[in-house]
């Protein structure tokens, strides 16, 4: 089961590792800024807790490379039954924290369970998809979607966590695509789309509570902003805004650590750091992703099996998804949809898991020349 | 996943990177100013600057107008716990009704002024009653020790330190000099994050030419010539004939400057710059002067006056006394004006004409003060076939008594024409001077021998048998002229037989100069002369200054008896 021989050290994916290490301590550095104290007083921890996320992230991510991914395939029954309880005890008992119930506590921890659900979603999907053999047929695709998909897709919009039922959606409709279908089967799953957009639509926008309503009126008509969501938008384009060309200097950003901006140091985390950084400094921070999903996705298509290839896929878009809809609505071409930019905002769960995911990816790339 | 699928994939991923680099350059190069201004507008905090007005003082350090650091009740409305029964305290102690004072009071916003400027114990009981949402802040309330006194010198500002009046105004820039607004660096609760502004500017402090004790002396006699011929209103000014310094001046109605909302527009006038009337013989300085200059006359060059009447241009004027031959200088002393209007056509409109102006009628005396009017005299190409049996004796001309006196000036000067003016000099806080009048603008207009000659005339006046005789003073020499002038009935268009303007104008010690007062009162009842009406207030006004001056008698002699019968 343990294998780390000569041949996965020396094909082990430094890369991605010293990409996704660099893109988090840009990340630390930048909460660093965004939560400093204006005129005396202590500097909020928030920097410090990153930091040892980072660190412990960073061994269980050797931690997971150091197994071959083969081992999840085994063992993803258990952990998505697992995963399934936990979204279910958050709902039951979940504690109340950012308008939504997303949080459980454990001793003294507390954590999002959603964060871990995802990746644990992407290895069952993947696994269940891999074991089909050919092109999906109806009742595969129809069996796949109600028992892996719509249990927890459910669950999440009674959280309400749009944003991750959201990709949960969106990684299925790919990695469907990735397998391939019949093309009978794909133009029914179009049809079935199309038909119950409207419907599916509607249960989404039921579900969603008041807040989140307001944020997609907002997006897409700024101006009735019926509960100032408006604020954040503009908050955050004025911060990005205001950075130019080459920023305003590090540590000598403006609207983050005067509250001005909300969610400084989260979800808006990138606007912090254009401001500081400027256009120059953001797009080679985007070019250090870039470069990481291209890495992502060459390494879904160099997989040695069908599961790794879907797993490599789906964590990829996972984070692509990600990144483009957080930096979407920071720049204001995408609703307000309370998600995490990878690796940079502060929290220390999804950081975790994001590391968990990239420890997924670099131990496919590391096995790609192994053989049965 | 065949090859054709992952380039649509890297395609899709590449182009959304694409859109992002194009909003990113959207946002962070084009729009940049845009933003960048928007940015600062929220960082940044405007707040104005206290201003604390510089101080008037009187030539001698006493002050006229200073500030008083009062509490204003300000409240927040969204903070606010006001119920019925804390309107009704808080009514009590500021004297309003309780829907007086809830009318004041929006129902949104974070500030809201309640009462301005309270009394101390005002406010120390309203800070008793301890309710939530009300706050203090300290403003500077001008005040003016004085009331009334020197009013209308001094003008006045309103609730907001806005200057309305007088030196207040003329000097309003010097005075509340720095203001504006600082600004701060603020965070999104409104937390200023700079210190070290300083918030407050002082302005500059300013010294009067005025003496605050002969301002008393005059203010006190014009007041009593008012009710003692109850009359319309009245001005006198006081000025060193040798400076220009007005070193008094005062108009009566007068208000007080500590009330400036109760202020009507009619006490507000400073009529002796912005109102200006028919002078009458007064302004008979002016061919006198003109004749003696251009040696037309001699003292004792004669006049035939013996009609009683002269006509010109087929109007008869008359004198009020029939005399039959008099001298030059008996004309001035008895103030014929049979005999003025013959020196007057013996001068001939052109000259008449430019001696006026050389005097400086017509035109403002550039004092320093605001809302002074020019008055005016036609020149000779618009005059009509009566006006040189008119001007002469001081009719179809408008003057104010600041001009009159300042006519006077040059007699008892020696000649020249002298600037009038008020402040003396602008010390900044930290003790610079900035502005110091000195002696400028002092214009010779006439040779010395004419004012010497002239002035003997003048004294004259004062003595027994000349018109201003009840104008001599206790002890020293007074040289100077009465007028008396009929107001034009505004319903009639014709001289008014009941409302007269009376005045005198004059210098004293007459060898030394050291005063020259002119005192003008308007529609006195009872007696319209100026010799009876306003020369006693002459009198009174430079007996009391030139012992207040310690300015010694000239007849010695008679200080001793002075002395000893007190």
């Amino acid at each position: 089961m343990l294998r780390i021989d000569r041949r996965t050290i020396e094909s082990f994916d430094w890369v991605t590792l010293l990409i996704v290490i660099v893109i988090a301590v840009i990340g630390i550095v930048t909460i660093f800024s965004a939560t400093r104290p204006l005129t005396e007083g202590e500097h909020s921890p928030f920097y410090i807790k990153q930091a040892t996320w980072l660190i412990l992230g960073v061994i269980a991510l050797l931690f997971i490379v150091s197994f071959d991914y083969v081992w999840l395939s085994r063992f993803c029954l258990p952990l998505y039954i697992l995963g399934i309880l936990t979204l279910i005890a958050v709902y039951i008992a979940g504690k109340i924290g950012m308008g939504a119930q997303r949080w459980l506590s454990l001793g003294p921890l507390s954590f999002q369970p959603s964060e871990f659900f995802k990746l644990i979603y992407i290895i069952m999907l993947s696994q269940q998809l891999s074991i089909i053999n050919g092109p999906l047929r109806t009742t595969s695709l129809f069996r796949v979607f109600f028992l892996i998909v719509l249990p927890p897709f459910v669950l999440l919009i009674k959280q309400p966590n749009l944003g991750t039922a959201l990709i949960i959606m969106i990684i299925f409709a790919s990695l469907i695509l990735a397998k391939g279908l019949y093309k009978k089967v794909a133009i029914l799953f179009v049809i079935i789309s199309l038909i119950s957009l409207p419907f599916l639509g509607n249960i989404f926008w039921e579900g969603l509570r008041d807040y989140q309503k307001n944020r997609i009126v907002a997006f897409i008509e700024p101006k009735a902003d019926p509960s100032g969501i408006g604020y954040h938008i503009n908050q955050s384009r004025i911060t990005a805004g205001s950075g130019g060309l080459i920023g305003k200097g590090y540590m000598n950003g403006t609207q983050g650590p005067f509250r001005f901006l909300p969610e400084k140091h989260t979800d808006f985390i990138f606007a912090v750091f254009a401001e500081e950084w400027g256009f120059l400094g953001s797009f080679i921070l985007l070019f250090l992703y870039l470069f990481l999903i291209l890495r992502g996705l060459d390494t879904a298509r160099k997989a040695r099996d069908d599961f790794g290839r879907l797993l490599a896929l789906g964590i990829t878009l996972m984070f692509s998804i990600y990144l483009f809809v957080n930096i979407g609505m920071t720049l204001g071409i995408a609703p307000v949809v309370g998600i995490p930019l990878p690796f940079m905002s502060y929290g220390g769960t999804a950081l975790l898991s994001n590391l968990l995911s990239i420890g997924v990816l670099i131990s496919i790339r590391s096995r790609r020349f192994y053989l049965f | 996943m065949n090859k054709k699928r992952a380039v649509i994939l890297n395609t899709i991923i590449i182009f959304s990177f694409f859109a992002i680099f194009v909003r990113l350059a959207d946002l962070m190069i084009l729009n940049h100013k845009h933003f960048s201004e928007k940015a600062k507008m929220q960082y940044t905090k405007a707040e104005d600057i206290r201003v604390r007005r510089g101080i008037v003082f009187d030539r001698w350090g006493r002050e006229l107008a200073l500030n008083l650091e009062l509490e204003s009740l300000y409240c927040d409305p969204e903070n606010l716990d006001l119920d019925d029964d804390n309107i009704k305290k808080l009514a009590s102690v500021i004297a309003k009704k309780s829907d007086v004072l809830r009318a004041k009071i929006p129902d949104e916003g974070r500030f809201a002024w309640i009462a301005r400027k309270l009394e101390p114990e005002t406010a120390k009981m309203i800070k008793e009653l301890h309710i939530q949402g009300l706050g203090f802040q300290t403003e500077a309330k001008r005040f003016y020790p004085g009331g009334r006194l020197a009013s209308h010198i001094l003008g006045f500002v309103d609730l907001d330190n806005q200057a309305l009046e007088g030196i207040e105004l003329k000097y309003d820039k010097y005075l509340k000099t720095g203001g504006g607004k600082v600004f701060f660096v603020r965070d999104a609760g409104g937390r200023t994050l700079s210190s070290g502004v300083d918030t407050e500017a002082k302005g500059n402090n300013i010294v009067l030419t005025i003496d605050q004790g002969l301002q008393y002396i005059v203010e006190k006699e014009i007041e009593k010539a008012i009710s003692k011929w109850n009359a319309a209103s009245a001005s006198a000014i006081m000025i060193d004939p040798l400076t220009g310094e007005i070193l008094a001046l005062a108009n009566r109605p007068a208000y007080d400057p500590n009330y400036p909302g109760k202020v009507t527009g009619f006490e507000k006038r400073n009529r002796a710059i912005t109102d200006c009337y028919e002078p009458g013989s007064t302004f008979k300085v002016v061919i006198g002067l003109g004749s003696l200059e251009e040696k037309i006359v001699k003292p004792d060059t004669l006049f035939d006056v013996s009609k009683g009447g002269i006509n010109v241009g087929g109007k008869t004027i008359r004198d009020v006394h029939r005399y039959s031959v008099l001298q030059f200088k008996e004309v001035i002393q008895k103030s014929s004006n049979v005999g003025s209007i013959m020196i007057g056509m013996q001068l001939g409109p052109e000259r008449l004409y430019k001696y006026a102006k050389l005097l400086g009628f017509g035109e403002k005396t550039g004092i320093d003060l605001p809302g002074e009017i020019s008055g005016w005299i036609r020149p000779p190409e618009r005059w009509s076939g009566t006006s040189l049996g008119a001007i002469p004796i001081g009719q179809e001309v408008a003057v104010t008594p600041l001009q009159v006196l300042r006519a006077y000036t040059t007699v008892a000067n020696g000649g020249f024409l002298v600037r009038p003016h008020i402040v003396s000099e602008i010390i900044s806080p930290d003790g610079k001077v900035l502005f110091s009048f000195g002696e400028k603008d002092k214009k010779r207009v006439i040779s010395q021998a004419t004012a010497e000659t002239f002035k003997d005339i003048l004294k004259g006046v004062v003595d027994e048998g000349g018109t201003g005789k009840r104008a001599s003073v206790n002890g020293n020499e007074v040289a100077g002229k009465t007028g008396t002038a009929q107001l034009i009935d505004p319903r009639t268009k014709r001289y008014s037989k009941e409302k007269f303007v009376s005045s005198f104008v004059g210098f004293v010690p007459a060898d030394n100069p050291k005063l020259a007062i002119i005192v003008v009162v308007h529609e006195p009842k009872g007696q319209n002369y100026g010799g009876v009406v306003a020369a006693p207030v002459f009198k009174e006004i430079a007996e009391q200054a030139l012992s207040y001056l310690n300015i010694p008698r000239e007849d010695d002699h008679y200080q001793t008896s002075l002395v000893v019968s007190r």
